[in-house]
């Protein structure tokens, strides 16, 4: 009984975050948002910078609009969730200042990662959870990424602390997800939406809204990250945060399962391809910038919303990042990678992580 | 009399240098993800028990120092540079 109450005690939170944020995703995308995409935080800023008309991929004169863009309230929801809990726990704590243009440059080439593999690390493990076996491989990659990240912290890497700053500068972030919302509900002109493609597809902005604002209170206080899951483990040999890793992945699988909706494969998987070295390799930036920045990019956006203005600026890196991508062909499709210079940017992206990685080493004894 | 510390830090690189410099005192530590109770941010901090907090150990860029006891934690220390 003792035992039971320790493992609920040290694991509960984190549990049931995982398991709400995998029954959101499935939930999200019976309510109609793209199949395996529940909550893919790389895709929805993409079509945020879409909306924005950063990025207008697929433009079909026709119907005026690209096939990713429109204002995706999970995105909103998820920042306001964090900033409303931590405001309520006095944990809303304005601060910033550690190398914010470095994470702005990581922040690039972590979402053209994530836009080659087709998903962030979340949409990662929904992919998975919906049988996708490409997905296993982008996984292979993730974790390959970590590892070299964890290399670095190891020897010494910091992109240096961070400062406290005023409460106007820390809640910049959250009042524009705020306007984004106010955009999104009156729909004025300059904003494009999609008229056909993934943009078109999406939840009522009630319901997503709603999942997303209880998604971001509990992964504000559950501190849920898929990139310090697997660091704490190999570095603490802590299994706290992998515990949710765990349990999205078992509440998207179930979810599936149950709504017929698992077909294990490599070929005709909703929204992704079949090309291995770009899974893996999309995969490896994620991770390592990821573990530079401190977190993947659904932690980025929490810490965002909890007043961290280095994540804002990581999140604003993720926003002008998709809009490379689209902007130059480097995003892949169902039908392939894309048809720019996907392996430069690439070679880029670990040529530019590695850089930064070796810049920032400090000497252990201070 | 022994008592157990929890120091945060604003950065991995601060944790690592203070356990390397709490080990060369002697100092038994352990590097351990931040309890959530002291922190919405998933920084590292270091596990050590000794007789006292040991603060000429500890980076400049610590951020705080706690004895843990029966009653929780106990702030002792708290970096005037935030």
């Amino acid at each position: 009984m003792q035992k039971k109450k320790t493992f609920w005690k040290r694991y509960g939170l984190l549990v049931i975050t995982g398991l709400g944020v995998g029954a959101a995703a499935v939930l999200l995308t019976a309510l109609g948002n793209p199949a395996n995409m529940g909550f893919c935080i790389a895709c929805f800023l993409r079509d945020i910078a879409g909306a924005l008309n950063f990025q207008r991929a697929g433009f079909d004169a026709q119907v005026g609009s690209g096939i990713v863009q429109y204002v995706r309230p999970e995105i909103i929801g998820l920042v306001l969730g964090s900033t409303i809990i931590a405001l309520i726990r006095r944990e809303f704590k304005p601060k910033g200042g550690s190398s914010p243009m470095l994470r702005f440059v990581i922040a690039v080439f972590v979402m053209i990662g994530a836009l080659v593999f087709l998903g962030c690390p979340l949409r990662m493990v929904i992919r998975i959870g919906g049988g996708d076996l490409n997905a296993v491989v982008g996984l292979a990659g993730f974790v390959i990424g970590i590892l070299i990240g964890i290399l670095f912290l190891r020897r010494g890497f910091s992109l240096r602390r961070a400062y406290k700053q005023s409460m106007a500068e820390g809640l910049a972030f959250p009042v524009l997800m705020a306007v984004l919302l106010v955009l999104l509900l009156v729909r004025p002109g300059f904003l494009a939406f999609s008229a056909k493609g993934p943009g078109s597809m999406a939840a009522p902005i009630l319901s997503a809204l709603l999942a997303a604002l209880v998604v971001g209170v509990l992964a504000q206080r559950s501190r849920l990250c898929m990139v310090g899951g697997i660091r704490d483990a190999v570095l603490f040999r802590d299994f706290h945060l992998i515990s949710a890793f765990g349990a999205i992945l078992a509440a998207v699988l179930a979810g599936n399962l149950i709504l017929g909706k698992f077909h294990l494969g490599l070929a005709d998987q909703p929204i992704a391809h079949m090309e291995a070295l770009w899974n893996l390799l999309g995969m490896v930036l994620v991770g390592w910038g990821s573990v530079l920045l401190g977190g993947c990019p659904l932690r980025q956006l929490i810490l965002a919303g909890e007043g961290n203005t280095d994540s804002a600026v990581t999140v604003t890196g993720f926003i002008v990042g998709a809009a490379v991508a689209h902007n130059f062909g480097l995003a892949s499709s169902a039908a392939g990678i894309g048809t720019g210079p996907v392996a430069v940017a690439v070679g880029s992206g670990l040529v530019v992580l590695a850089a930064v990685s070796v810049a920032n080493m400090q000497k252990l004894e201070g | 009399m022994m008592d157990q510390y929890t120091a945060t830090f604003y950065t991995h690189l601060a944790a690592m240098r203070s356990s390397i410099a709490l080990e060369e005192a002697g100092v038994q530590v352990q590097l351990a993800p931040v309890p959530r109770r002291l922190s919405s941010s998933c920084g590292t901090c270091a596990l050590y028990e000794a007789e006292t907090p040991m603060l000429e150990c500890m980076d400049v860029d610590v951020e705080a120092v706690y004895r843990r006891g029966r009653d929780g934690f106990v702030l002792l220390h708290s970096n005037p540079c935030t």
